[in-house]
């Protein structure tokens, strides 16, 4: 036995000295209320009796006095907080890892996964030791510590109470790496895992994770897995009809019996579509629906039981998508007349196309000056200066082309394609027949997408010139049979599209527990992010993206603070009017629809344990129950005092 | 243990010095004889001679109407009265049959004895009626009342450890007021010895009758001492026992210190529910043991607890008998 408190000399001193007044306080005569009466002798007469027990008074008095010096010995001794020695060199410590992913949401126990895994470390938390410290942290797509290493009940349990559950999966190995970093150096370390078991492989990008000493425990959570999800949802428009869309979904039933469900699509909130479909054990589902309308922002997919019941996880059974905005692009066209260019431009109903002739220059520099264009398309004229737009040149060759133009080819081919960028992407420009052109000198930074002389000669070329995208083709294409072929009209489009970012890029929703990066346009340092709840979140802005870490699915809005976008550039759905962006989330997570608990849980070859050790009521402070003995004492004296047996 | 009872010598006049004075209570009770009560002692004298009268009709008329020669009073004429002792004069002055009343020459002597100690001024905080003091009061005027109006010779002393001041014999209703004057003065003083002043009485007055003596009983030396002295003087006593029911549940708790309101004696004492039905019990005893006093005596006892109305307890004065012949 130590005493971690005060020393065993000082706590001998206090008693001595306090014990010292308690027994002159024993010492002094009681002072007594002074009462009149009209006839002492009857008094004498019933105190008569009582003389025979004086003696018993007085041993009561002495028992009293006995209780007062054993309540202030025990306060004594708990202020010196005694402790076994064994218990202060064998504290444990221990971290939790609450999971807090989407299939902890699911409500096979009540109230859900979640709350039965915050009772049950609070259970742990009552039962820790005296010496034991603990941390707690919240496991989803990051490992959030709720505090630091403690052995404060209360501060824990209120740490506990904060987790909340997120629509994201949780990031094992990451969690279990913090673990293993904050219990390095330290003895008796210990890892609980308080989930469902549904984490996947201990093992990220950098290989597998290895535990060291430290002990793992396991807590299961949940007890069936009877449920339906949404895990795939996707939306896009016809490129060429964009009043149209197309829908690909993926419904998966991770449970062990077949489900009859109903599912819903919701277009702009009205229903779009209603289909009863049943799905197997274990059976993914793809469901696509093509040449849809109606719907011109939202587009959201429900499940439910075909009884109106819902299944155990509710996160996977919603999910939402959003249509990339339905706008015109205006496009600028300086030529003098090009058949084959007018007649591609007209295949999409979404330009708005605006001719103007090259000569004279001021015609179109004053056309180019007034701005508001999402792409200027220069045939066969290179003006003086670039322009503030996106633009695509045919056969430049003046001095003010984004790239410098030499020697004339004879019969130039693509001999060297550039197929993953996008606006060659998917076009047959092999054997394209070329009479004449010219060399394109990129610079650095540029692109080239087609080259002749086996990629000695660069005739189509694309890059950024003044913070816009431009396209040079280094031929007339009325020269070349181009124009005659099936590529002609999708190369225009596939590069007004990349000029535009329409499609290419587009996101109908981003995948909760991924780091976002949502283009925002202008040059704001911070965004505002309005959540699905209706909270606003500041954000960080990089390179004209705001980035952050989504977690919980629905839709969003991201504004900039400060500078409104300045241009329509930004990738889903921008509204420059109000400097918004406004996109979706899902969690989308075939893994985690699986919400059956997991029996183990395996990391480093080893299976963690049972959690042993906490033992609910015994913790190792002595003093708390040197107080518990002194309020007992007390309570008993004063029980017995008014129960008149001890006065 | 008491400190006085065993305390002798040195110890005894020092712990007299420090022992806690009794205080003397005046008799401040104004109202206390107001037009209400002298209503009520009207009744109570009608209702006396209609209760009684069929038992006492016979001596008293003997006794009283006409049969002196000094006119003492009138009264009203009842069924059987002698129609030579009608008042005629008055009949045809007011048109009401009175009878004239004459001194009887061997009238009775009411000797109304009043303890006027300092316990009879004694109020607990429990007891909602007024003193013992203020009731023995009235019950003295009710008694003298009822006496003056029989014409009998009515006269009052106060006592405690002696007699302290003294009514002279009287009779006649008209005298009442002179009564009233004289219980109005009295206030409580003094400790009780019942023995000591009753032989002082005896000793002053020699013309024996019928000796009331209402008090509380709470002697020291033993209350059957002074009924005694009467007793072995020839004088018919009658004890009106003055009681406070709250002086049997006092208002206690706790480690209290207890002093004598009279002699000043004090005890400690630590009062529980146990200790304080003991004390009720005891007190139950003392009382119990007063009535058996006097009816093995054959003394006429009565107790007069002060909340009873005074005049309800007049008449069982009446009807335990002795006081009206």
């Amino acid at each position: 036995m130590i005493f971690a408190g005060l020393p065993l000399a000082e706590l001998a001193a206090i008693f001595a000295a306090v014990g010292f007044g308690v027994a002159v306080l024993y010492v002094l005569k009681l002072r007594r209320r002074v009462v009149a009466v009209p006839f002492s002798p009857l008094w004498e007469r019933i105190l008569r009796d009582k003389e025979a027990t004086t003696l018993f008074s007085k041993l009561k008095r002495l028992l009293s006095l006995f209780l007062q010096l054993a309540l202030l010995a025990l306060l004594v001794l708990a202020l010196g907080d005694p402790r076994a020695a064994e218990s202060l060199i064998k504290g444990r410590t221990v971290v939790v890892l609450v999971d807090a992913s989407a299939s902890m949401q699911a409500t096979d126990v009540a109230p859900s996964r979640l709350g039965v895994a915050k009772a049950e470390v609070k259970k742990m938390i009552r039962g820790l030791g005296g010496a034991d410290r603990m941390l707690v942290a919240q496991m989803d797509a990051v490992v959030t510590p709720l505090g630091p290493l403690t052995g404060d009940t209360s501060s824990l349990e209120r740490e506990v109470d904060s987790v909340v559950a997120t629509d994201a999966r949780a990031d094992f190995p990451r969690a279990l790496r913090f673990a293993t970093d904050a219990l390095r150096g330290t003895d008796r370390a210990e890892i609980v895992v308080v989930s469902d078991g549904a984490l996947g492989p201990a093992e990220d990008a950098s290989g597998p994770v290895h535990m060291g000493d430290a002990k793992l425990s396991y807590v299961r959570v949940g007890k069936s897995g009877r449920n339906v999800g949404v895990t795939e949802f996707s939306v896009r428009r016809y490129p060429l009809d964009r009043s149209r869309y197309e829908v690909m979904l993926e419904l998966t039933n991770s449970g062990a019996q077949a489900e009859d469900v109903e599912l819903q699509l919701l277009g702009d909130g009205a229903l779009v579509d209603l289909t009863k479909l049943r799905l197997q054990p274990g059976e993914r589902l793809p469901r696509f629906y093509p040449q849809l309308s109606g719907a011109s922002r939202t587009l959201e997919a429900k499940i439910a039981r075909a009884d109106g019941t819902h299944d155990d996880l509710a996160a996977d059974d919603h999910a939402y998508a959003l249509l990339p905005e339905r706008r015109r692009a205006k496009v600028l066209v300086v030529t003098a007349g090009n058949t084959y260019l007018e007649a591609a431009l007209l295949l999409d109903e979404y330009l708005e196309v605006t001719e103007v002739a090259p000569v004279p220059p001021q015609a179109y520099a004053s056309a180019m000056a007034r701005g508001g264009w999402d792409a200027v398309v220069f045939d066969g004229v290179t003006p003086a200066e670039l322009p503030r737009a996106p633009a695509l040149y045919l056969d430049p060759r003046g001095p003010g082309g984004p790239v410098r133009v030499e020697g004339v080819l004879k019969t130039p081919g693509f001999d060297k394609i550039d197929r993953k960028h996008p606006a060659v992407r998917f076009l047959a420009l092999d054997d394209v027949n070329v009479a004449e052109g010219h060399k394109l000198v990129p610079q650095s930074g540029d692109k080239v997408l087609g080259a002749s002389d086996r990629g000695a000669s660069p005739i189509l070329v694309a890059g950024t010139r003044a913070g816009f995208k431009f396209v040079a083709v280094g031929f007339d294409v009325r020269a070349s049979d181009l124009p005659l072929r099936i590529a002609w009209p999708l190369f225009i489009l596939d590069c007004l599209n990349w000029f535009t970012d329409e499609d290419a890029q587009y996101l109908s929703a981003y995948r909760t527990g991924e780091v976002w990066r949502i283009p925002l346009g202008g040059a704001a340092a911070q965004a505002l992010v309005k959540m699905p709840d209706g909270s606003t979140q500041p954000v960080a802005v990089h390179d004209g993206r705001a980035v952050f870490l989504g977690e919980h699915a629905g839709f969003y809005e991201v504004s900039g603070a400060g500078n409104p976008p300045i241009a329509a550039n930004a990738a889903n759905a921008a509204d420059t009017s109000g400097g918004r962006v406004a996109f979706a989330a899902n969690l989308l997570d075939a893994e985690e629809s699986a919400i059956a608990p997991q029996d183990r849980v395996v990391v480093d070859g080893k299976e963690a344990g049972e959690v042993t050790g906490f033992h609910f009521g015994v913790r190792r402070e002595i003093w708390v129950y040197l107080l518990l003995a002194v309020a007992l004492l007390t309570v008993l004296e004063w029980a017995t005092y008014h129960r008149r047996l001890t006065v | 243990m008491t400190r006085t009872a065993s305390s002798t010598g040195v110890l005894a006049s020092l712990s007299s010095f420090f022992r806690r004075a009794p205080r003397r209570v005046e008799g401040d009770e104004q109202d206390l004889f107001d037009d209400e009560f002298q209503r009520k002692l009207e009744y109570l004298a009608l209702v006396s001679r209609r209760v009684f009268s069929g038992r006492l009709r016979a001596e008293r008329r003997t006794k009283k109407s006409g049969s002196g020669v000094e006119f003492a009073d009138h009264r009203d004429y009842q069924p059987g009265d002698d129609f030579r002792t009608l008042d005629w004069n008055v009949y045809q002055r007011f048109g009401r049959l009175l009878v004239r009343l004459y001194e009887e020459e061997e009238d009775l002597a009411i000797y109304l004895i009043l303890d006027t100690s300092g316990s009879m001024a004694f109020k607990s905080d429990r007891g909602a009626a007024g003193t013992k003091l203020a009731y023995a009061k009235k019950i003295v005027a009710a008694l003298a009342y009822v006496g003056l109006a029989n014409l009998d010779r009515v006269s009052i002393v106060t006592t405690s450890d002696r007699i302290l001041e003294r009514m002279p014999e009287t009779r006649g209703k008209a005298r009442i007021f002179k009564t009233f004057r004289f219980l109005r003065s009295v206030g409580a003083e003094g400790t009780t010895h019942l023995g000591d002043a009753m032989k002082t009485f005896v000793a002053q007055h020699k013309r024996r009758g019928l000796a009331v003596l209402v008090s509380d009983l709470y002697d020291p030396q033993g209350f059957e001492r002074g009924i005694n002295v009467l007793r072995y003087n020839k004088f018919d006593a009658f004890v009106v026992h003055v009681v406070d029911p709250a002086d049997a549940r006092p208002k206690l708790q706790g480690d209290v210190l207890v002093y004598d309101c009279e002699t000043g004696d004090e005890r400690e004492v630590t009062v529980t529910a146990k200790v304080l039905d003991r004390f009720g019990a005891a007190y139950a005893e003392y009382l119990a043991g007063v009535e058996r006093f006097c009816s093995s005596r054959q003394v006429p006892y009565v107790t007069a607890s002060v909340d009873v109305p005074f005049d309800e307890l007049i008449l069982r004065v009446f009807r335990r008998g002795g006081f009206l012949r």
